[in-house]
């Protein structure tokens, strides 16, 4: 999501929580068909559609992206090294999202300061997001996933997801096997093998026209792209998964103030991350006949300094905001020949320690929590047709620093009267894939409580429902 | 995307079941043709490799050792060796045309040489057979009635003919006791439609109720 420095910066903003909020209105979504080229397998082997992964889809992941039936460019020494082992075709995709967005109320138009007005009803993205990709092996053992995306919200080109992976199989006693590897990747879970954790969770696609709620905790989607991490992990007879791993601030479209470098980071950026940060996952899958089942946990204890904006630096020193993310995910799979089912489940919750806000009057309380849930079902029948429900819910502190109110003059729509981050609706998605790597889409969010109220919670009159949103998307990539 | 298949030629249109003498005549010359010799066994180095690629590759779906648990992706355990070499081979060729193996193994066996596909299936034909699965009574003893008799009132040859009593194959025919039964429907079906463009089990499935197909897979699942 290209260009949200802009967002941040001008809002200045002293917590990750708000930030969210800007951040999260288009998920990065992904269908990489240059993996189908490589592998010479059919989507299906490694979705049940995309994005959702397989049980195979899973295990090319884990073993970074490598394995490959293309004839190779190749070059050895006189040990037998391999120094050399490219595939004769780059593995390069193109992916794009045309969209169609309209709120069921609209919002107030800036331009129309002191009289009614609202802004233009509906909004179409053409494109609303065009990547490109660079998804495929690199080298024996080294896989990439790097988006690059045109984001319609700002613009302009930026990157995206990125997972840069090494992975090496061992053979054990009794044809067990043990995956060991590494993962440099821009977006915590963003390197996850399941759907349950954010990064690669429901919804795949979503407005970025849209009014979202303000709260969202540190691991679900705030720092995507903004950070940079290496993980290790291990995964035991493609079932037992543990990682472990630290992320540090690799903030894209933010100079140096004195240099006009890309750094170092200095007081006008916002949002930093204080040294390295750990991120951890624990998972375990069980496959039996057409079924599998994931539990686990994961998390991230992030220390962020607030710092400033361009014009009004706040230097990167003293308290920091803790933000510690304690996560459970399951994730349930039927794969049959007509009919396809999962649930996917997770529950995050956030402990904040906001020393620096606090401090700082940027938040009331100098701890608060914050609290997810999201729980989705998804059917396809034949892969063609189908449909997803999902509820979310975030409760939390009240904080009315963290939350603000609507001031005075101005519009409310994004803001929380009573402080509260409370927010609940549902989504429901339908699909039809007339080729599978084309989809299109029809998704309808309803929201019951909306930045801590259903009726009037910005204290301007507008309801929860006001912001429920259509969004029609055709989405494809080849 | 699925690819469509390939009309390589028409498939054949047995309009009547012939005798299982000449059945079993045209099965041995149309499995013969393209599997050839076995080659000689495979050396050390090759047998590593294939058991290498089969329990880190093969294995994400057939199961590490040839004995898969998703009933998608057949039990390769104990398989005869040369009907795995012949079908390897036609998957390389893009010959084998069912969904499945469009989808799936084109591109998987798409760069296998003939050492590699040798030592493959030496190391199937050498693992455990999966012991008998379950199936309904009821379905089991149709099934196992289709099996050993075949149903004569649609012309349809007893299964044992070919695949031995005890299902357990020989040389170009596969083994079938203990294999998902999923599997063996889809098969049967492809046959049926000549995707898997088989003359002979083209000729054995095209008169099979698909009661009568369920019933011989819930059968051969059950066999050890």
């Amino acid at each position: 999501m290209p260009g949200r420095t802009t967002v941040q910066a001008s809002r200045n903003l002293a917590t990750t929580a708000i930030l969210a909020s800007a951040l999260l209105a288009a998920p990065a979504a992904l269908a990489v068909p240059s993996f189908a080229r490589q592998t010479g397998m059919a989507c299906e082997a490694c979705h049940t559609v995309f994005p959702e992964l397989t049980h195979f889809g899973r295990v090319f992941k884990a073993n970074g992206y490598v394995l490959s039936n293309l004839k190779k460019v190749r070059d050895v020494s006189g040990k037998k090294e391999q120094l050399l082992d490219l595939s004769q075709m780059p593995p390069l995709s193109v992916m794009a999202q045309i969209s169609y967005t309209t709120m069921k109320s609209g919002v107030p138009d800036l331009a129309n300061a002191g009289a009614p007005g609202v802004a233009q009803s509906g909004t179409v993205g053409f494109p609303q997001q065009f990547s490109l990709f660079y998804a495929g092996e690199v080298a024996p053992h080294f896989g990439a996933m790097v988006q690059l995306t045109y984001d319609s919200a700002a613009g302009t080109i930026g990157i995206d997801n990125t997972d840069l992976r090494f992975a090496e199989e061992m053979l054990l006693p009794d044809n067990g096997t043990l995956t060991y590897g590494l993962s440099l990747n821009n977006n915590p879970t963003v390197q996850d093998l399941w759907n349950s954790t954010p990064a690669w969770g429901f919804p795949y696609t979503a407005s970025n026209a849209a009014v979202t709620p303000l709260a969202a905790t540190a691991i679900n989607g705030p720092y995507a792209q903004d950070v940079a991490g290496l993980t290790g992990y291990l995964y035991w007879n493609e079932s037992l998964y543990a990682e472990v791993g630290g992320y540090r601030s690799a903030q894209q479209g933010v100079t140096n103030q004195l240099t006009g470098g890309a750094g170092p980071l200095d007081g006008t950026a916002s949002n930093v991350l204080s040294g390295v940060n750990p991120y951890w996952r624990l998972a375990y899958e069980h496959n039996w006949d057409r079924h599998t089942l994931e539990a686990g946990v994961y998390g991230l204890d992030f220390k962020v300094l607030p710092g400033g904006a361009p014009g009004a630096a706040v230097p990167l020193q003293g308290p920091t905001n803790r933000f510690n993310d304690v996560a459970e995910d399951v994730q349930y799979q039927f794969i049959g020949e007509e009919h396809l089912f999962s649930i996917l489940g997770t529950h995050i919750h956030e402990s904040m320690t906001l020393d620096a806000s606090f401090a700082s009057a940027a938040s009331a309380n100098p701890s608060d929590t914050l609290t997810t849930t999201e729980v989705a079902a998804t059917y396809y029948y034949h892969r063609r047709i189908g449909g997803t429900v999902q509820y979310f819910s975030t409760t939390g502190s009240t904080d009315t620093a963290l939350y603000p109110a609507t001031a005075p003059g101005a519009p409310g729509v994004i803001t929380s009267a009573n402080g509260s981050p409370d927010s609940r609706g549902w989504i429901g998605e339908l699909n039809y894939l007339p080729w599978l790597n084309v989809k299109v889409t029809l998704q309808y969010t309803w929201y019951s409580k909306f930045n801590g109220a259903g009726s009037n919670y910005d204290g301007m009159g507008r309801s929860a429902s006001d912001n429920n949103t259509l969004y029609v998307v055709l989405w494809f990539a080849y | 995307m699925r690819i469509t298949k390939r009309s390589r030629h028409a498939p054949s249109r047995a309009v009547r079941w012939p005798r299982t003498s000449v059945l079993l005549a045209g099965a041995a010359v149309l499995l013969s043709v393209g599997s050839g010799s076995r080659a000689a066994e495979p050396d050390a180095a090759a047998t590593a490799h294939a058991q290498r690629i089969a329990v880190t590759v093969c294995g994400i779906c057939h199961g590490p050792t040839g004995n898969s648990t998703q009933p998608k992706f057949p039990r390769l355990a104990g398989q005869s060796a040369t009907y795995l070499v012949s079908q390897l081979k036609a998957f390389r060729a893009q010959t084998r045309g069912d969904p499945d193996a469009i989808a799936y193994m084109w591109g998987m066996a798409s760069q296998l040489d003939d050492a590699t596909i040798e030592a493959l299936a030496a190391y199937y034909a050498a693992q455990q057979p999966p012991p008998a699965g379950r199936g309904a009574d009821a379905l089991v003893a149709r099934g196992r009635e289709i099996y050993g008799q075949g149903v004569p009132a649609q012309g349809v040859p007893a299964c044992s003919t070919c695949h031995g009593a005890d299902a357990r194959g020989q040389a170009d025919f596969p083994r079938l006791a203990g294999q998902h039964a999923q599997y063996v429907l889809k098969q049967l079906a492809s046959f049926q439609s000549s995707m898997r463009d088989i003359a002979v089990m083209h000729g054995v499935a095209q008169n099979l109720h698909l009661d009568d197909m369920q019933a011989v897979a819930a059968y051969l699942q059950a066999q050890p």
